[in-house]
């Protein structure tokens, strides 16, 4: 497949950049994995090896990237493998990922990391950045070995699932962390308050009768934490954030100047805690999913440019452990296939905000959060897209996804918008 | 007997909420005749000879499953206690299995309790049995709800506008749920009372509550009905000691006498923790009504069996018609 002389030319396409939200007529043609001309009318060289795809009427993007997706390798295979994520993440047009390091074990060492590494280079068809725990085990006790899992490129480190409950743990994992240029993404949760808590704590966990978390169980632990940040001068990374409240506590935090950053997660921008309805444990996760109001605010948050990055929580379960009673199935969704369709159909066709919302904030923000340089569609950049078809239809079966996990509200549903074609360097990575 | 009166049977019986409330007068309605006929010396009914119900308890209940057992009996139907295990790490996953076997024994009524919220509803899901829900973890204990409509409805033919203080812990409580949730529908009003660790957050949203039990009483209330306080809420730290909630919460002596004093109905979902709730002379108030729920649970309970009908699933369709 290293055939770099291979030229692909696309045809007919609107091109997408973070930069405006008018889309550019354009013809795109790629040869030795680069871009190397953009303009109307283009026509194939001739030669051998030339690749024509017609993209009339469709949308030519960056290719996104995910910095909060669980793989589950090593440890938990029947739910998910690198392999298996891989290619549910090219399927949704996602060619560049962070996996979390809340595996079994958890990757805390420079030699767990170098592990993941090792099965990603052999079983993934895209780059896969991991990253490392900020505590042994996640165990919020001892810091794990971050100066050898610096050493093999981790880009963040988190104990992401649990918090660092211990502040003075916090503040020595920020203090030390700042020599190795590493930011701490940081899961937000005052257990004690959680409890055995399961869903939004409100009128809609009283009528279910199944305990809640409250809000304040994640405000509570964001404010300490962006706290301590401020203190240490650190980069702290707030994940997956769910109310409008915590919303602004990072907004007036960056007002002052702190180097906080942070995400959101598409489920936690369409749906809320009367989607539960009948104890549906495909709209089970933590944080869990808030108030319609909620919903609202965080979207003209993502518009105002309060998050940095959306980023999916891709977590996958099998099927069985999700048919479990809502209080004992695991929590988590997956995403990585369902994120650029559904934000298409909910928000994109409805006109909420513009294609360049969403190459920024999923695609070129994420990889310079990572310090990847994005891949914007210029003359001389790197050749990492894909082609969005927006008359199409996506239709989430089992078949049609790759995750080994089929835990996602979209089961079997309906989105408006359909991946044509993923595309890195040379490679076609997927085309239909 | 009852008929049917144009209302289609359920398959399950989950909850108050889903009720219409010409559900719930059609199966108060039906209940009457079946307390009739306990006067009787023949107190059976033929309704569900050849059928089966099962009897299914993940959490330990004497009272209820009796309840459910006399019922089921008094309607015909042959009666199986189907031993499970009672720890309360008892997960969906391992009563999805327990279904399985059920399906293959071909059961016609499943009776299910359970500590986890939603476990009916799971179990529904997965079986052409009809389900009936004898209380999940904090959610619903709907024939309970039934039970106390019927109840009130004795003592008030017409509940339109009855007012109903609910005592204790409400945000525990899957009796507070269904049973608020039928008078409401019964066209009740119905307020809460307790401490406030022990009622839903954000509650003055949706529920009308008092902080004091003057307060309460000033409402004018017309019936007051006490929950059981689960002595393990104290080791929780919802409130400081049983003692102290006595004071505050509990139906003391002098609270009693003015109970007395206004005439006010009593009822409780049992068992009672005398000393705690309530005063253990008001055990003996000619006003109580919680004999008399229990006696109601019976008939209650032999019109939700009545009602219902299991599904139809093709698999099931050859024993439906030889039964």
């Amino acid at each position: 497949m290293s055939d770099s002389s291979k030229t692909v030319l696309l045809k007919g396409g609107k091109i997408a950049s973070e930069d405006s939200p008018d889309l550019v007529d354009g013809d795109v043609l790629i040869e030795g994995g680069k871009i190397s001309r953009i303009g109307v009318g283009l026509e194939a060289p001739a030669g051998e090896g030339v690749t024509v795809i017609d993209c009339s009427g469709q949308i030519l993007l960056p290719a996104l990237f995910d910095v909060h997706i669980h793989a589950r390798e090593p440890g938990q295979e029947s739910k998910e493998t690198i392999e298996t994520c891989s290619e549910a993440a090219i399927n949704g047009g996602v060619t560049g990922m962070v996996l979390m390091p809340n595996t079994m074990p958890a990757i805390d060492s420079g030699a767990m990391v170098q592990s993941v590494l090792n099965i990603a280079a052999e079983k993934s068809r895209i780059p896969i950045l991991q990253s490392g725990c900020i505590t042994k085990d996640r165990a919020g006790k001892e810091l794990a070995g971050i100066a050898g899992m610096a050493a093999k490129g981790v880009p963040v480190l988190t104990d992401d699932g649990s918090p660092v409950s211990n502040h003075q743990v916090l503040r020595r994992a920020m203090d030390y962390a700042k020599d190795f240029d590493l930011m701490l993404a940081m899961h937000c949760e005052v257990m004690e308050l959680s409890g055995n808590g399961a869903m939004n704590e409100g009128r809609i966990s009283y009528q279910l009768g199944i305990p809640g978390i409250p809000a304040i169980s994640e405000e509570i632990c964001l404010d300490r934490d962006i706290r301590i940040a401020q203190y240490t001068g650190a980069h702290v990374h707030i994940q997956h954030v769910t109310t409008a409240r915590g919303m602004n506590t990072i907004r007036r935090f960056k007002e002052e100047g702190v180097h906080v950053t942070c995400e959101v997660a598409p489920h936690h921008l369409m749906f809320n805690e009367n989607d539960i309805g009948d104890y549906d444990t495909h709209y089970k996760m933590n944080p869990p999913l808030r108030m319609p109001e909620d919903n609202a605010q965080l979207l003209q948050g993502l518009i105002e440019g309060v998050f940095d990055v959306i980023a999916t929580d891709h977590a996958p379960h099998t099927a069985f452990e999700k048919a479990n009673d809502f209080g004992s199935a695991p929590f988590g969704i997956t995403g990585l296939e369902t994120a650029l369709p559904s934000l298409f159909d909910r928000f994109i066709s409805k006109g909420a905000f513009g294609w360049d919302l969403l190459v920024k904030r999923y695609s070129a923000e994420p990889r310079r959060l990572t310090k990847l340089d994005p891949v914007p569609i210029v003359e001389g950049g790197a050749a990492e897209l894909i082609v969005f078809d927006p008359e199409a239809e996506t239709t989430f079966t089992k078949d049609f996804m790759k995750s080994k996990s089929s835990n996602t509200p979209f089961l079997d549903k309906t989105l408006k918008g359909k991946v044509r074609v993923v595309l890195t360097g040379e490679k076609i990575l997927l085309q239909r | 007997m009852a008929s049917d009166s144009g209302i289609t049977p359920r398959k399950d019986l989950l909850d108050i909420e889903s009720l219409s409330v010409e559900e719930i007068e059609f199966l108060l309605k039906t209940a009457a005749p079946f307390k009739d006929l306990f006067k009787r010396s023949v107190k059976k009914v033929p309704a569900l000879r050849g059928k089966t119900v099962l009897l299914l308890f993940y959490e330990p209940s004497t009272r209820t499953s009796a309840s459910f057992e006399v019922a089921a009996n008094r309607l015909s139907a042959d009666v199986t206690n189907f031993q499970v295990s009672q720890s309360s790490v008892v997960k969906g996953e391992s009563v999805l299995d327990t279904i399985d076997t059920l399906q293959a024994m071909r059961t016609d009524y499943v009776v299910v309790r359970h500590g986890a919220s939603g476990i009916p509803n799971l179990i529904a899901k997965h079986t052409n049995a009809s389900v009936l829900n004898a209380g999940d973890g904090f959610h619903a204990h709907p024939t309970q709800a039934l039970l106390d409509a019927f109840t009130l409805r004795e003592v008030y033919p017409d509940t339109n506008g009855k007012k109903v203080l609910i005592v204790g812990d409400i945000l525990h409580s899957r009796v507070a749920r269904s049973t608020s949730t039928i008078f409401r529908k019964l066209g009740a009003d119905v307020a809460v009372l307790g401490p406030g660790t022990l009622v839903p957050e954000g509650r003055h949203k949706f529920m009308q509550g008092f902080r004091t039990w003057e307060a309460a009483m000033a409402w004018k209330p017309d019936v007051v009905y006490l929950l059981r306080v689960q002595l393990e809420r104290q080791q929780d730290q919802f409130f400081p000691s049983l003692g102290e909630y006595h004071k505050v919460y509990g139906l003391t002596t002098e609270r009693f006498s003015e109970l007395q004093d206004r005439g006010l109905w009593l009822m409780h979902p049992g068992p009672v923790n005398r000393g705690v709730e309530i005063v253990d002379e008001a055990m003996k108030y000619e006003r109580s009504l919680i004999n008399q729920q229990v006696e109601n649970g019976i008939a209650t309970r032999m019109a939700a069996l009545y009602w219902l009908r299991p599904g139809t699933a093709s698999e099931d369709s050859s024993r439906k018609s030889i039964a």
